[in-house]
């Protein structure tokens, strides 16, 4: 029986290559890792190995039952990524939406409180021109709301502390377009205990996103590669 | 403002980093300011540093004289009427990400300043390298009393490391011990690699003096209060569990008192076990070296006062002296005069 030696993997964007299991981003700065990743090349062209247990955005494009790129922003767009950690995510969205050089004019501006975590974006940003490190609060939208002229069509975070739904929805209202796309990493150990179980804890969540003007198109449980955690994957519809 | 026609219209002064414009309410703008000195870096940070503090920028400033009456607010605000606002050229905005690059380096450069932060490192570096220590130096004396089993080092095992390191064979450390050299003894490699495990045992010694040194002076710096009362180890130790001086401020007493006896305390409220009396705070010879029965009297004394300390501290107030120290022992050996033996069981 002949194999099939056509295609064997999917090209999620033009930068972003799932091949079996795993995903690939075509690197922006080649030969450069950034958190120990492997290169590989494909059609001689350099990807770094995407790590979903590294990765919630990654984890969520695993588990996700519907189209993977839905979860993408639009490649040379400006996004807002909060709780930026030390830049895993942000690197494959910065292959992604930015390109070598910033090729396709894409921004993003990648907010985190904690200064050990901004070294590394810091270093980041040098060799990847389009990508914004702040350090400051999520919650505190005047310090550095005015890097965003212009609402965005994409907005993730990540802050894993209390008060996060808060956090997301205040952020949604005051960044993101009506009908962007706004992807909540939330983390169960984070919220008020309420003896119900996690499964009522992400229910309420739901109910809340959906009262406030949001619809909640899928929730991914990151269970396996990140325990106790959720990605609601919300749209603001008001 | 009256209009022609009578109404109060309301008037919206809009800014960002780089311009600000009046505009009504239907969105038409009345007038506009742009600043276009973005190529120069440094006056791009002074006005994000403003913006970030709620201030206003010159341009903001300027439009207000003209028009008193119209309410600032920053872009982005929700009130806002949808206006074509002057938003920043692509260049402006390559140079605000610039700034904010540099921003960002600077903020990661003042954490070095953060005397949390560097309490936290020479700490754990002190506590790392006594734990090292301690097994390095158990090792060496088994190692030593392996080739040379008559040798008795219980009171004086301090100078054994530098002694081993200082003998070039195990004849002359046989010697300066004092003891009889057995029959059997290490290869030339073996016996290198021991004086060598002695030598350096003997540089940790100096070199974990110096740690704590540093952590003394540290803590006597950042927490003068707590470390007159505790002493600056502990003060440290403390500061360093509750993750930062204004934190361990914010503690309530009975935390400050549990700090560092995090098993037994969740296992009391797991299972109901008898809650700890003290954490850290135990390594204070006010509780270490007082009878069991008492301990927890003290523990509660010392935490509530620790508290107190810290408060001072965080919030820079006037650092307490010898004298309060002596105040609070004073109290101390009133609980312990007040208990002078365990209270019975009651059957």
């Amino acid at each position: 029986m002949g194999k099939n030696r056509g295609k064997h993997y999917d090209m999620l964007s033009w930068a972003i290559r799932l091949e079996g299991r795993a995903l690939w981003s075509e690197n922006a700065v080649c030969g450069a890792t950034v958190y120990g990743e492997s290169l590989r090349k494909f059609g001689g062209i350099e990807y770094r190995r995407w790590d979903p247990s590294r990765s919630k955005l990654g984890a969520a494009m695993m588990r996700t039952k519907h189209d993977k790129s839905q979860l993408l922003p639009k490649e040379g767009t400006t996004i807002l990524y909060l709780g930026a950690g030390h830049g895993t995510s942000i690197s494959h969205l910065h292959d992604h939406l930015c390109g070598t050089d910033n090729d396709l004019g894409g921004r993003i501006v990648a907010v985190d409180l904690a200064p050990r975590c901004l070294r590394d974006l810091t270093h980041l940003a040098k060799t990847r021109p389009g990508l914004v490190p702040v350090l400051g609060d999520a919650r505190k939208h005047a310090a550095w709301g005015i890097l965003l002229p212009k609402k965005v069509d994409w907005l993730f975070q990540d802050v894993a502390q209390s008060g996060q739904v808060e956090i997301f929805m205040g952020a949604c209202r005051r960044f993101l377009n009506i009908g962007g796309l706004g992807l909540l990493s939330l983390k169960a150990a984070s919220e008020r205990w309420t003896g119900e179980g996690e499964d009522a804890l992400f229910g309420k969540v739901e109910e809340q996103l959906v009262e406030n003007g949001f619809t909640v198109d899928e929730c991914i449980k990151l269970t396996g590669y990140e325990d106790n955690h959720v990605l609601f994957v919300t749209r603001r519809v008001e | 403002m009256k209009t022609s026609t009578g109404f109060r219209r309301t008037m919206w002064l809009w800014y960002d980093w780089q311009a600000a414009a009046v505009a009504d309410n239907d969105g038409l703008i009345h007038d506009l300011a742009v600043w276009d000195g973005y190529f120069d870096q440094r006056a791009v940070i002074e006005r994000l540093h403003c913006i970030a503090n709620g201030g206003l920028i010159q341009e903001a400033l300027l439009l207000q004289e003209r028009f008193p009456e119209a309410k600032p607010v920053i872009h982005g605000d929700d009130n806002l009427p949808d206006a074509d606002w002057p938003l920043p050229s692509k260049e402006a905005l390559d140079a605000l990400d610039k700034a904010a690059h540099e921003l960002a380096t600077q903020g990661v450069a003042r954490a070095a300043g953060d005397p949390d932060r560097r309490l936290e490192h020479v700490l754990r570096a002190s506590d790392e390298m006594r734990a090292t220590f301690l097994t390095m130096e158990a090792r060496l004396v088994e190692w030593v009393g392996l080739f040379l089993p008559d040798a008795r080092f219980g009171s004086d095992r301090s100078s054994l490391p530098k002694t081993v390191g200082d003998s070039d064979s195990l004849a002359t450390l046989a010697v300066k011990l004092e003891v009889d050299l057995p029959e059997d003894g290490p290869s030339k490699a073996e016996w290198k690699s021991l004086r060598e495990w002695g030598e350096s045992i003997a540089t940790f010694r100096g070199k974990l003096d110096r740690l704590e040194n540093a952590t003394r002076e540290l803590a006597e710096s950042h927490l003068p209060s707590l470390s007159i009362m505790l002493g600056p180890l502990l003060a440290a130790r403390l500061c360093v569990e509750a993750h930062g001086r204004m934190r361990l401020a914010r503690l309530p007493a009975g935390t400050v008192q549990v700090l560092g006896a995090e098993k037994a305390f969740f296992n009391h409220l797991k299972t109901g076990a008898a809650p700890p009396k003290h954490g850290h705070i135990f390594m204070h010879p006010w509780i270490s070296r007082s009878p069991r029965w008492v301990r927890g009297k003290i523990a509660r004394t010392i935490a509530a006062k620790a508290s107190i300390a810290a408060k001072v501290d965080a919030f820079e107030g006037e650092p307490w002296s010898q004298a309060m120290v002596d105040e609070i022992d004073k109290k101390i050996q009133q609980i312990k005069a007040a208990n002078p033996k365990p209270k019975r069981r009651q059957r």
